[in-house]
Formats: structure tokens, C-alpha cells, sequence
């Protein structure tokens, strides 16, 4: 085994994920098993190979850079219920003792 | 023949010459819809209430219903990608593929299932409950675009629109009996579709016929300013032509495939498809693809799992979607919404995508997996040189019963072999009908270099013309 239940648990809570016992065994054998899986890329030699970046050389291409106006403002705000005013507004991010 | 089993350019065809108008086509559908959809249960959103107006009354498809998978955004109609963590979101613009099919006068039905965020291979993973197979309803229709794929099977609509991270058009096409095509990566633009694996995600569609996706293709195959990996002046024809041949191409299989076990029906349809492409002049030959057959499979799962944690990061309740109101802070807020919000396969990919690109971790897993896939798509670029397409499979077997998953999530994993190479290498894949085994559909895969997407769709209509083009399903009734 790779990583136990306490270091699977770390990494969720990472992911800001909490999970229950039962959640958090199968998290555990499933980690496992594609960390398993994931150890036949050692059979190969890698060292002088690129990282893929994309299928073929593309230049990056450029919208103008100007002020695009968005007309659906109020209907991204009214999606949610942290609002306030023309802003989103979040829970205090230091928490209280 | 009821209306709504004709095939979408038979379909066009008879609203142009006025053999009948668009309101009824449209209440045939509906009406298929109501009969079969308690057997089959594909949507997650109707939209089919009310007689909505067609968006261009001159346009291509002016009054052609149609369904989108639920992770292409809709301007104004909820929107889940198949999670609670959406809840009852409502986009503020359309996606680029369904404003093209808009604008064309297309009608849109509802939006259907989907395997949660489209991670999945059985349409099962959705927080809405599983689709059913419209050939035989104790089975998975397959996935992830499964709503999309069971639609044109039991005729709802003539032709659909999915996406493909892994196979998620081409697996479920093969399920349901319809045919399915995943463009070149760049070829359709991706915006307005909920990020999956954004280096392998692609929109195509699902249709009865293979002019019918051609037709589509038309539509969709659009330059846009708002996708950056969306590729300008490659200008594709997709124009259905009858005199197209297949004389002196070359069709490989894969060396390397021919050990692994296929379903007796997926092996005798791979037989008939060969001499079908050898009576039509066709040369058959073997490429060899051992990166492929050996690391594909990890490598796809690594890279998409890596873009799954972080394309996944921004559900946090903040801004749309499920929430908590009642938090102390917000890191109880994110933990809350989002422990709830995903369901159980979406954590693990989560947590394993974490777990790869962590610092300690990167170079060894996620880093080796970039490497890998040059390999892959090099192997793919040298195959391409000695073949103009490569024929395979699209799963090992036929579609299992609801409920008959393997436990063990690496054996499902390996079953997508045979779809998942083409995405990370940026390939076109056509999934095409070839036959019945029983009641279930046997549908195979051919694959051609990037950019070969009109000349695949040419060989699919050669295919289709000997093979025969698939009946409507029965919808379970």
C-alpha cells in the first residue's frame, strides 16, 4: 500500500473534500489501485522525452484587446445567494477560534 | 411512418417540400417521448412543455427538435452536468455548438443524461438516476453522453449532441445502435461545455444515419474567438457525396489488439467489416501501436484525473450551483458544499487528480503521464504515415445489465482502451452500427489522422451502405 487512510484523508481535505468512513476506505483501495497501475510508466525511459503539450504547433491566437460589454450581469448575480449589491460576497475566510 | 422516425435529412427534406410542418414534427416527437421516456429516462431537463419558436426560420434545421447533453451550457435552462453540486443553475449564455445549431432553426426538446461531469462509462453515475438502453431496458445505455445516445435510439429527436473525454460519444453510440463521431480536437469549439479533461474534451453528435452526421458536422465545424484551441482556416467539407470510394486506402487493425479478447458478436462484426472494406477495394494492413496498448490507459486516466481536480476546484458554492448559507467561514462552506455536492466517483477522480500533481508526486505521475502521451500521439503520427485509418473495436463487450458493474474501477478503466488513445493523441473517431446480436447493438470504431474527419465520415457512409443503417429501438415498450 501506497497511502494510508490518514494520508488519503490529508489529500482530500486538500480537495476540500470530507469524507466518511466508508468514503474514505474506498478512497484508499482506489488510490491504491491506480497508483498500481500508474507504477508500468517505470518500465519506460522518459528522461530525454518532451511533456505533451498539444497535438500539433499552434500559434496562440488573440482576441482584439478591447471592452467587450457583458449584458447578463444580473443573471450571473442572481445564481447566487452570497450577494451584495453588484458583488459576491464570502463567509469570513479567517475563521473565529 | 410516424414522423418522428424519419431520419434528420429525410427529415429536413419533408418540412422544406412541406409534407408536413414543423409543429407536427414536433408533436410526434413529444409524443414519442411521453411513451417511452418512463422506460428509458433520459432526460433530466424537458423543455418540450411549451411550442417554442425556432431560432432561424430560414436556417438548416428550422423546426428539428433536437437534445443536448447536460454539460453544454444553455442560456436561461438549468444546466447540472448530471450534479447536485449545479443544483438548478441557469447559464447566462448558450455554448458555441448549441448557438450554432440555434441559429440553424434547431428546436431544442430538453437537456439529458449524463454520467456526473462525464465521468463514467454507464450513464449511472448521475445524481438523477441511470438511463436505460432503448434496445432493452435492463441494460446501460452507455456513457458518458448515454441521455444522448438512448435519445436518437428510440427516436425522440433525429440527431443529438454529446461530448467526448474518453469515448463518451463513441461507447454509448455503439450501445444504443446510432451513430456517433468525435471531431479532431480543435475542430468544434469547446466553450460553453463543462470542463471535464479540457486537453481530451470534444462536443460532437449522435445521429441515425452518417449523412445525418455529416450534416451536423457542417454546423458545428466553426471557427470560435471564444475556444483558443479552436483551430482557424481549416475550412472542412462535409458535404454528403454518394460517388465517394474506398479503392487503394488503406484500413489497419492493430497488432497489438488482436491478443485481447473481444465478445463473440464484436469479433465476427470485426470479420464482416473487413471483408466489407476489402470487396470495396480497400487494403488491409497491421500497424503496430505497443505505447498505445500497454500505457494508454494509465496515461488517459492520469491527465484526465489531473484536469478533473483542477478543472473541478471552482464549484465552491460562491457563485452558482448548490450552497450552504449558515457557515462559520469559508472553509466550512467549501467543505460542505462540495462533500455534498460531488457524488462518489467524482471524489475519487478528485482526490486522485490532487494526489498526482501534488509537488512530492508531480514529476513521477502526472509529469510522466505528459510524457507518455507524446509517445502515444508520436506512435499514433508513424501509424498514420503507413495507414490512412485504423479499424478496432469500441469496447471489449456489448453493453452489460444495470447494476453489473465490475467492483474493481481499474478493470472498467482498462475496457476503454480502445476509445481513449484517440483523444489523447487528438484523433477523429467514427463509431459506426454494423449489425444486430439479438436484440443489442454491435458497433465498431474507425479512427484517421488529425484533420481526416471528412474523409471518415465519407468511409462511414461506404460502411453504412453494406452493413445497413440501424433500426429505431423500442424504447422498452
Amino acid at each position: 500500500m501506497k497511502l494510508d487512510e490518514h494520508e488519503v484523508n490529508e489529500i482530500a481535505l486538500e480537495s476540500r473534500l470530507v469524507l466518511t468512513e466508508q468514503e474514505l476506505a474506498g478512497a484508499v483501495r482506489y488510490i491504491n489501485n491506480f497508483l498500481d497501475m500508474l507504477d508500468r510508466f517505470k518500465e519506460l525511459d522518459l528522461k530525454d522525452v518532451e511533456p505533451f503539450s498539444f497535438a500539433e504547433a499552434l500559434e496562440c491566437p488573440l482576441r482584439p484587446d478591447t471592452v467587450i460589454s457583458f449584458p447578463a450581469t444580473q443573471a450571473i448575480l442572481d445564481e447566487s445567494e452570497h450577494v451584495d449589491g453588484p458583488y459576491f460576497k464570502v463567509p469570513r475566510i479567517v475563521e473565529a477560534e | 411512418m410516424e414522423l418522428y422516425e424519419l431520419n434528420l435529412n429525410d427529415v429536413i427534406e419533408g418540412l422544406k417540400a412541406k409534407r408536413f410542418s414543423p409543429s407536427e414534427l414536433y408533436a410526434s416527437c413529444k409524443q414519442r417521448i411521453d411513451t417511452c421516456e418512463p422506460n428509458i429516462h433520459a432526460f433530466i431537463t424537458r423543455t418540450d412543455d411549451t411550442q417554442p419558436q425556432t431560432g432561424n426560420d430560414g436556417g438548416i434545421f428550422a423546426g428539428v427538435p433536437t437534445v443536448l447533453k447536460d454539460n453544454l451550457c444553455t442560456k436561461g435552462i438549468r444546466t447540472t452536468a448530471a450534479s447536485r453540486i449545479l443544483g438548478d443553475w441557469k447559464p447566462p449564455y448558450d455554448a458555441t455548438a448549441w448557438k450554432y445549431l440555434r441559429e440553424a432553426g434547431a428546436v431544442l426538446m430538453g437537456k439529458v443524461n449524463m454520467d456526473e461531469f462525464a465521468m463514467g462509462s454507464t450513464c449511472g453515475n448521475s445524481a438523477f438516476g441511470p438511463t436505460h438502453n432503448p434496445h432493452d431496458i435492463s441494460r446501460v445505455p452507455g456513457g458518458s453522453s448515454g441521455g444522448s445516445a438512448a435519445a436518437v435510439s428510440a427516436g425522440y429527436v433525429p440527431f443529438s449532441l454529446g461530448s467526448d473525454t474518453g469515448g463518451s460519444i463513441r461507447q454509448p453510440a455503439s450501445f444504443c445502435g446510432v451513430y456517433g463521431f468525435k471531431p479532431t480536437y480543435g475542430m468544434v469549439s469547446r466553450y460553453g461545455l463543462i470542463s471535464y479533461g479540457s486537453s481530451l474534451d470534444q462536443i460532437g453528435p449522435f445521429a441515425r444515419t452518417v449523412r445525418d452526421l455529416q450534416l451536423v458536422m457542417s454546423v458545428l465545424a466553426q471557427y470560435d474567438p471564444m475556444d483558443s484551441s479552436c483551430f482557424r482556416e481549416k475550412n472542412p467539407d462535409f458535404t454528403h457525396r454518394e460517388d465517394v470510394s474506398l479503392k487503394g486506402k488503406r484500413v489497419a487493425l492493430v497488432k497489438e489488439f488482436q491478443d485481447f479478447t473481444l465478445d463473440a458478436p464484436i469479433a465476427e462484426a470485426m470479420t464482416r467489416t473487413r471483408k466489407v472494406l476489402e470487396d470495396e477495394g480497400a487494403i488491409i494492413a497491421e500497424v503496430s501501436l505497443p505505447v498505445v496498448a500497454r500505457y494508454a490507459v494509465a496515461c488517459y486516466y492520469a491527465l484526465a484525473m489531473s484536469e478533473a481536480h483542477t478543472n473541478l476546484e471552482r464549484y465552491d458554492g460562491v457563485r452558482y450551483g448548490y450552497t450552504v448559507t449558515d457557515a462559520a467561514g469559508v472553509k466550512e462552506m467549501f467543505e460542505r458544499v462540495r462533500s455534498y455536492g460531488f457524488g462518489s466517483e467524482v471524489k475519487s477522480r478528485i482526490i486522485a487528480g490532487t494526489c498526482l500533481t501534488e509537488p512530492s508526486r508531480c514529476d513521477e505521475y502526472y509529469v510522466a503521464a505528459t510524457k507518455v502521451r507524446t509517445l502515444i500521439a508520436q506512435e499514433f503520427a508513424r501509424a498514420f504515415g503507413e495507414t490512412d485509418y485504423i479499424l478496432q473495436p469500441v469496447t471489449p463487450s456489448l453493453p452489460h445489465r444495470i447494476g453489473e458493474e465490475d467492483e474493481d474501477e481499474m478493470k472498467v478503466y482498462e475496457t476503454d482502451l480502445y476509445t481513449l488513445p484517440v483523444n489523447l493523441a487528438g484523433l477523429p473517431g467514427l463509431s459506426f452500427f454494423t449489425g444486430y446480436a439479438g436484440n443489442l447493438p454491435v458497433g465498431l470504431q474507425l479512427i484517421g489522422p488529425r484533420w481526416s474527419d471528412s474523409g471518415l465520415l465519407d468511409a462511414g457512409v461506404i460502411l453504412e451502405r453494406h452493413l445497413g443503417s440501424p433500426k429505431i429501438a423500442n424504447g422498452g415498450i
